[in-house]
């Protein structure tokens, strides 16, 4: 059964305690309602980038954790990025696949391989430290907290469902450029 | 032209570019890192870099990180920035085309300072690139100069000050800067 995106973005709100999350795509205007004026910064613009981005955060600040909210059609314009990240080793980032099958913010198009595409098979593939899916949030909810604390990279697929808005049908938030001023000037005070 | 520049000169300018820059950081506010490295080169193998690839293999006092597209590499970038951390890229002009909307998403619209050591392969020595017989020599100065992005050639030892200087141009355009190697690297 898929999870609806927004109560996972509550969830995760709740427990993540202060890690620094990067939303993309359909998670972008939830996130900006749920978590306003915090510790995140968006990849929308850059298709594909959510992990890169939060690889480069991962580096720079291994004193804190960093929380990746990828798309399924996002990280397949990055696969690659999967061996990357296995490669640089960051402990500190937990890599979040929200899986729907299809390109919702251009009208749900389906991605290559629909839902068949196994993202936890692929990260274990690149060296991920751990891997593993769900489809349900209670099962979220139980074991998320502990992969928030064991050492990555760790990926999450997450069967999830289409989200209420995208970034098509709600515009908006601050600019990109904003975001990552005020996340370096947060991030340079902790 | 020179016939080429050496490896260890260009690590070393890299190095005295990335200790102005954590000096720059610390005036910021930004605590010393706790870390040993002064910063990061980020690459996708550029034929033309190969031996100051080689080289920084057995350098410690800067990271190197490959990866897999120029596309990442731009992001990865962006989030060392974020975090206080001096970077820059060592691709390819095939990377470059490649990369084109990252480059416009994150450096240009996202105004985040990436420094580019763009490798020219093919490059000839006896005519402009604009005039190459290659297309990817011919049409990367032109495509920067489409998207506004300052540029310079590295092309002998003497041009090596220009690593400083188009570091320093990113960070105070907040956008990219590109310089152009036009020649393997010894």
């Amino acid at each position: 059964m898929a999870i609806k995106p927004e109560d996972l973005l509550r969830a995760i709100a709740t427990m993540r305690g202060d890690a620094v999350c990067v939303p993309t795509m359909t998670t972008v205007p939830a996130w900006r309602t749920i978590a306003p004026d915090d510790l995140s910064v968006v990849c929308v613009g850059f298709m594909g980038g959510a992990s890169s981005l939060g690889l480069g955060l991962a580096l720079a600040r291994p004193d804190r954790r960093v929380i990746v909210f990828d798309g399924d059609g996002s990280l397949l314009m990055q696969l690659g990025s999967l061996a990357t990240v296995a490669a640089a080793q960051p402990r500190n980032l937990v890599h979040l696949v929200f899986k729907n099958g299809v390109y919702q913010t251009s009208g749900a198009q389906e991605v290559p391989g629909g839902l068949q595409v196994d993202f936890v098979a692929m990260a274990k593939a690149a060296g991920y430290r751990e891997a593993y899916a769900l489809a349900d949030l209670d099962a979220f909810r139980r074991r998320f907290p502990a992969t928030l604390r064991q050492e990555g990279p760790v990926l999450v697929e997450l069967s999830t469902g289409l989200a209420e808005q995208t970034p098509m049908t709600a515009p908006g938030g601050k600019p990109f450029s904003q975001q990552v001023e005020e996340l370096r000037e947060k991030l340079r005070e902790l | 032209m020179p016939e080429s520049i050496p490896a260890s000169l260009i690590i070393d300018v890299l190095k005295d570019t990335f200790r102005e820059a954590r000096a720059a950081l610390a005036a910021e506010g930004y605590r010393a890192p706790r870390h040993e490295h002064l910063g990061w080169i980020l690459s996708v193998p550029d034929t033309h870099q190969k031996s100051v690839l080689a080289a920084l293999d057995k350098e410690r006092a800067i990271r190197v990180l490959t990866c897999a597209t120029e596309d990442e590499a731009v992001a990865i970038a962006a989030g060392l920035y974020i975090g206080g951390e001096p970077v820059a890229l060592m691709i390819q002009h095939a990377g470059l085309y490649a990369s084109v909307n990252t480059l416009r998403g994150v450096a240009l619209d996202g105004r985040l300072p990436v420094f580019y050591m763009i490798g020219l392969l093919g490059r000839e020595k006896d005519r402009e690139p604009r005039d190459s017989r290659h297309s990817m020599v011919r049409y990367c100065e032109p495509l920067l100069d489409l998207f506004g992005v300052p540029h310079a050639r590295l092309e002998g030892p003497s041009d090596v000050h220009l690593i400083p200087e188009y570091y320093r141009l990113s960070r105070a355009r907040r956008g990219p800067a590109v310089l152009l190697v036009g020649l393997e690297t010894s």
